[in-house]
């Protein structure tokens, strides 16, 4: 199912070339430029694999390539992440059956020397943190390499059809989808080298300078070396315990929003979602958009979190929001049928008699995401747990430079806020470490102390307290 | 509460001090405490390449690693823990020249003598073994089938739970900073805890050994080295069930672990140092000798890569016995990366050497004074 009418999104004019894969022998339509995973989902084929120990049905969790849900046999390959590999014409793809042989291959690889890019900067993430940081970085005289392992710029913005709140100065008024073009443009302007679909696979100490190792495509491998590193590799959405959690249909609500506003695809007919936060309630609104029923929110916590403005919109829609509400099971023979939810007391134990059954084909979980970090524990960084901050996160000063000399980090890899102190953070990070790589001269530090007045007065507020007491957790002084 | 008199007190949490305690306990040795600084198997153990191997080049390590297999095997039954489970699936050391042939050609005629059924064979019967495997350059292959790995975590759950449910004291967390010596004879050690009453001490602190010997101006040639290990994603189990092993690409050794995931190293080691950051380099050139072993590797992802001490002697073969300087020291330390496969062995020469003062094993190899005596061993086969 293809999303042909959009009131934000033209999609037919982003489709690239029609092409033909192949699912276990079936031809399948798909376009360049899009993911393996999609180009099924679109074809309704929601299995993916069976897992290894359960033999249970598996399907598409995150869609950015974190949570290994989605692995397939591409090419006889096995254990390729199909929610971030792009279909190519006539390309195999096949189910994978638990774990898979070693594909019989006789020819072992030529081996190369590596690509070496030299730049002062290293970043590691292209959304928002990413992009900002390379142009800011760039603007003050760095040489910036910035890789990304997705096939396209801009992160999790490249799918908020929404419009952003605040200052102009930070993109009020201006949706996500065309503040990752914006930002893309900045970046590219100002010279920062860029590479998609290149995952970073370690961070290293080479002499004095770091080296970060890469692949690209799968492929090919590229050393990065350069003095500094900045990590703004985002989040990974987070999964809750309930029965049948695993059935394919099960999305994280970023998910769902690659699915169809990243490439066009509509997600299922009826979605139920879990989380009332802002990106449970912004993905309700986004669903209605894209022609799909939200059957309800429910929400464990007494009350609504996400702005007033936002929930006020979905209920004028008639999208019922049950607060004190938990899903207590996914129903369904290897995809989603039913969903059954019922109200909680004031222990979080489900109150019995008031279970309700929906029949849906999607449960959407927007429960919130984890800072990802493996990158900096791999690199050496000191990791401590904050529950305000959504998980691990590392330590840092407030030039956000880690516990490992030259490594900085930015964005929700810091903690989890929003796009705009993504935009901050990557501001901030990139200014200190253009200064730190002896780019920039001592303006840098004026626009420094601008950048932190700015994001203390985002976090001002209650909206920001929790933010607040979690950055005194991990600040270095 | 820590006890303090102990009759054997063991500086080293690890697979050799465990094992030791356990021989000991089985000799009726009942009054024995361990001492770790950190958690149990967190020096070397847990950090080791899993394998055990009888293919050595020399009569004592032979018979020291034919031994060792037998009580391998038999470990998991012994201490209630059937979880634990020593794989006999082999050992292939992969040749590409003559002179790889004839040297192996020799070894296995030794370990035939002492009764090790290793055998050369062709490159075909080495491809019906590990069927992935390039074998276009492959003259032949050293091959022992009762050869194997085992899981180390298990080894040291199921050992210190044994020996804790049967009264051996096992403090983690402790360290030992010094031994106390009266009239040229052990009295006891301190600890970060506080002091305890030894009459026996046996340093089991593999590449800490030295920083104990020292205080007590006993010196063994024990020094740590970096060497680093890998672990992929998993794939179908039993593609790649023994060790395989090549010295043509950088000595590279690599086995399936029971969840369907590769565990292997290469030779590549840094040293003597205390540091154990992961190097890129290692990881490159594991990529690189691996694929060109086993091809159908270049689609795998390594997901794992660490680093551990290799407690190096000269001769690349442990110190163990008496100290002859200070009674009631002992010594079983700088097993050269061999620590794990050799620890029941070793732990029962130690066993008997503590309670008899002598054993049936050939632990005169591993002699602490050949080094000083200037006579070293012929260099250990290091690998896996």
């Amino acid at each position: 199912m293809r999303i042909e009418e959009h009131p934000v999104i033209d999609f037919t004019r982003r489709r690239g070339k029609k092409v033909t894969i192949y699912f276990e022998g079936k031809p399948i339509e798909a376009y360049e430029g899009e993911p393996i995973a999609e180009a099924l989902h679109a074809a309704g084929i929601r299995v993916m694999n069976y897992a290894p120990k359960t033999g249970r049905a598996r399907g598409l969790f995150c869609a950015i390539g974190k949570c290994s849900s989605c692995l397939m046999k591409v090419n006889g390959i096995p254990n390729v992440r199909t929610c971030i590999t792009l279909v190519e014409d006539g390309m195999k793809v096949e189910r994978q059956r638990g774990l898979e042989p070693l594909p019989r291959d006789y020819r072992p690889p030529k081996w190369k020397e590596a690509k070496r890019v030299e730049a002062d900067i290293i970043i590691i993430g292209g959304g928002p943190a990413g992009l900002m940081a390379g142009a800011k970085a760039a603007e003050h005289g760095a040489k910036v390499a910035l890789m990304d392992e997705n096939p396209i710029l801009g992160g999790q913005l490249v799918k908020q059809t929404h419009k952003f709140f605040g200052k102009r100065e930070q993109f009020a008024g201006v949706r996500g989808i065309k503040i990752a073009e914006i930002l893309e443009k900045d970046a590219r302007e100002k010279g920062v080298d860029i590479y998609l679909e290149t995952s970073a696979i370690g961070i290293f100490q080479d002499g004095d300078r770091k080296l970060v190792a890469a692949v690209r495509k799968n492929k090919e491998l590229i050393e990065f070396v350069g003095k500094a590193v900045i990590v703004a590799t985002g989040a990974m959405e987070k999964m809750i315990p309930f029965e049948n959690n695993d059935l394919p249909g099960v999305y994280g609500a970023g998910a769902i929003q690659t699915l169809m506003n990243t490439y066009g695809i509509k997600p299922g007919k009826r979605v139920l979602i879990v989380g009332a936060g802002n990106v449970g309630v912004i993905l309700a609104y986004q669903l209605i958009q894209a022609g799909v029923d939200v059957i309800a929110v429910v929400e464990a916590m007494p009350k609504v979190g996400a702005y007033f403005v936002h929930a006020a919109k979905i209920r004028r829609l008639g999208v019922p929001i049950y607060t004190r509400h938990t899903i207590l099971r996914a129903e369904g023979k290897e995809k989603v049928e039913r969903a059954v939810i019922a109200e909680i007391d004031d222990r979080w134990q489900p109150i019995p008699g008031t279970e309700k059954t929906y029949d849906v084909d999607i449960i959407a979980l927007a429960v919130g995401l984890r800072p990802s970090i493996e990158l900096l524990h791999q690199a050496g960084a000191q990791i401590v747990y904050v529950r305000e901050l959504s998980g691990y996160v590392v330590r840092h000063d407030d030039r956000l430079e880690t516990t490992v000399r030259g490594i900085f980090v930015a964005g929700d890899s810091s903690g989890i806020e929003e796009a705009t102190t993504a935009m901050l953070e990557g501001k901030l990070a990139g200014l200190a470490a253009a200064l730190f790589v002896g780019a920039a001269d001592l303006r840098a530090i004026d626009e420094m102390k601008k950048v932190r007045q700015d994001i203390e007065e985002f976090r001002s507020g209650p909206f920001g307290e929790r933010i607040r007491i979690g950055e005194e957790k991990v600040m270095i002084r | 509460m820590m006890k303090n008199k102990v009759d054997v007190a063991i500086i080293g949490g690890g697979i050799i001090g465990l094992y030791t305690a356990y021989e000991l306990h089985k000799r009726g040795v009942d009054n024995i405490a361990i001492y770790e600084k950190n958690y149990l198997g967190s020096g070397s153990t847990f950090r080791c390449g899993t394998g055990i191997r009888q293919q050595f080049g020399d009569e004592a390590n032979i018979r020291m690693m034919k031994r060792a297999v037998e009580k391998w095997t038999g470990l998991g039954e012994e201490i209630n823990f059937p979880k634990f489970k020593m794989a006999q699936t082999g050992y292939l050391f992969l040749l590409y020249d003559e002179d790889e042939m004839s040297r192996f050609k020799k070894n296995v005629e030794l370990q035939n003598s002492l009764g090790v059924p290793s055998r050369i064979i062709s490159p075909e019967e080495a491809q019906e073994i590990v069927p992935t495997l390039d074998t276009s350059e492959v003259i032949g292959a050293s091959w022992n089938p009762t050869d194997g790995k085992a899981n180390p975590f298990l080894a040291v759950h199921g050992l210190a739970r044994y020996l804790r449910e049967n009264g051996v004291e096992i403090n983690e967390y402790t360290e030992v900073r010094d031994v106390i010596v009266k009239g040229g004879a052990v009295d006891g050690i301190k600890t970060s805890r506080g002091e305890v009453k030894a009459e026996i001490v046996l340093n089991a602190a593999n590449a800490w050994a030295k920083i104990i010997n020292e205080k007590l101006g006993v010196n063994f040639p024990i020094e740590p080295y970096k060497h680093q290990g890998i672990v992929s994603e998993p794939f179908k189990k039993g593609e790649i069930k023994p060790m395989v092993i090549s010295f043509r690409h950088g000595g590279a050794y690599l086995t399936q672990k029971a969840n369907g995931g590769i565990i292997g190293g290469i030779a590549l080691k840094y040293g003597p140092t205390w540091d154990l950051t992961p190097t890129y380099d290692f990881l490159r050139e594991v990529a690189k000798n691996f694929t060109r072993i086993i091809p159908a590797l270049k689609y795998i992802t390594i997901i794992r890569q660490w680093a551990g001490y290799y407690a190096e002697t000269p001769d690349h073969n442990a110190v163990i016995g008496k100290v002859k300087e200070i009674d009631g020291y002992y010594i079983s330390a700088g097993f050269s990366g061999h620590g794990f496969m050799l620890a029941p062995a070793a732990a029962e020469g130690m066993a008997d050497l503590i309670t008899k003062g002598s054993t049936s094993l050939p632990l005169d190899f591993y002699d602490p004074y050949r080094f000083e005596r200037g006579e070293l061993r012929e260099q250990a086969v290091q690998m896996g």
